[in-house]
């Protein structure tokens, strides 16, 4: 998949929110909130692959407790979520169903990608049916390394994710205009 | 000694003993591995027959099929069978050599029902082909994908990896 993941927050649409030239009081308080709630009550599609995904369902549970950041709503179906934690070994088979449910997810989505397998390949690199890293497929928002990451490892992740997500302004301030190029001299 | 439990009549020596009289000149190189195994081999033209006879036996009766397996031996290719006899509680593991050059051989799946997936398996990893097999196909590997990846002398090929 060619776009990148800064390409695909910016093509998000907000019609009425676009309508300003520059960010101002009312798209920046817009930006808080909706970066607020949205970074609060991210909804997990459960893909776990491999045994990344005990790490995924262990964190799940009492003693871990992804419901302290409000994560803890794990989805079957990529409809109602936002967040695809790839956890596990991609292989070549399992490729275009991923893809597919990627593009059945609501936007905005978030990819994690969880673990060496799901980042390069991980021990299976060299594998005859192994996908080396699932960035390869769709775009990936944060790695997380491991084989496999503990739960506390999985939950930085999610935290390095909520100021990702919070970071999305609704309109960016334009790059300051390029300066002409020093004449040499 | 056979390990004997229940009030199976039958010790695993006396099942090797009775396998090597019912089915003399098909079965070959019976062994017991103890404790509750035979290991024998069988030619690949009287399979079929011999499975469906070792279904039916009166004594042991191998109803069960555990699993399927390919194996590249590197001279040949080998088919084995894992078999289990509810009524001894004993397994029979069934070494099918079938040649490189024409690695064909019956399927049992009309014998064993659960015999379907296995000989997929089999024949998507090693490439030996199960014939007369009701749903031929890959089971584990995409349907487009070249060669069989057990095989000793199988090269992993680019067109095998098309995310790169």
């Amino acid at each position: 998949m060619s776009e990148s993941a800064p390409e695909r927050h910016r093509a998000i649409r907000y019609p009425k929110l676009e309508h300003f030239a520059e960010p101002n009081v009312i798209t920046t308080t817009a930006d808080l909130i909706f970066g607020w709630a949205r970074s609060h009550s991210v909804f997990p599609f459960t893909y776990g692959l491999a045994c990344c995904a005990i790490e995924m369902l262990s964190s799940g549970f009492a003693r871990f407790d992804v419901a302290r950041y409000g994560m803890e709503v794990f989805r079957p179906t990529p409809r109602q979520c936002d967040l695809m934690i790839v956890a596990g070994t991609v292989n070549e088979k399992m490729a275009p169903v991923l893809v597919r449910l990627y593009a059945q997810m609501a936007e905005p989505r978030w990819v994690i990608s969880m673990g060496a397998c799901a980042n390069s390949g991980g021990p299976f690199y060299d594998g005859y049916n192994v996908v080396n890293g699932v960035d390869k497929l769709v775009p990936v928002d944060v790695y997380i390394p491991g084989c496999p990451p503990r739960p506390e490892a999985l939950f930085q992740g999610l935290l390095e994710l909520q100021g990702k997500i919070q970071q999305h302004k609704f309109v960016a301030a334009k790059p300051p205009a390029a300066s002409a190029p020093a004449e040499e001299g | 000694m056979g390990l004997q439990i229940g009030s199976n009549p039958m010790s695993i020596d006396a099942v090797a003993e009775r396998l090597a009289g019912a089915f003399a000149g098909e079965l070959t190189d019976i062994r017991v591995q103890e404790p509750v195994t035979v290991v024998a081999r069988c030619a690949r033209e009287p399979l079929h027959d011999v499975a469906v006879r070792l279904k039916a036996e009166a004594e042991i009766g191998y109803e069960t099929l555990n699993w399927v397996a390919g194996v590249d031996r590197v001279t040949a290719f080998e088919s084995i069978y894992h078999l289990y006899s509810w009524k001894t509680n004993t397994y029979l593991e069934l070494h099918v050599p079938v040649p490189k050059d024409e690695p064909e051989v019956d399927t049992v799946t009309d014998v064993w029902p659960g015999a379907n997936w296995h000989e997929r398996e089999s024949w998507d990893m090693v490439g030996i082909v199960y014939r007369g097999h009701p749903d031929p196909r890959r089971i584990l590997l995409k349907d487009d994908f070249i060669g069989h990846p057990l095989r000793k002398d199988y090269v992993d090929l680019p067109e095998n990896h098309p995310h790169v």
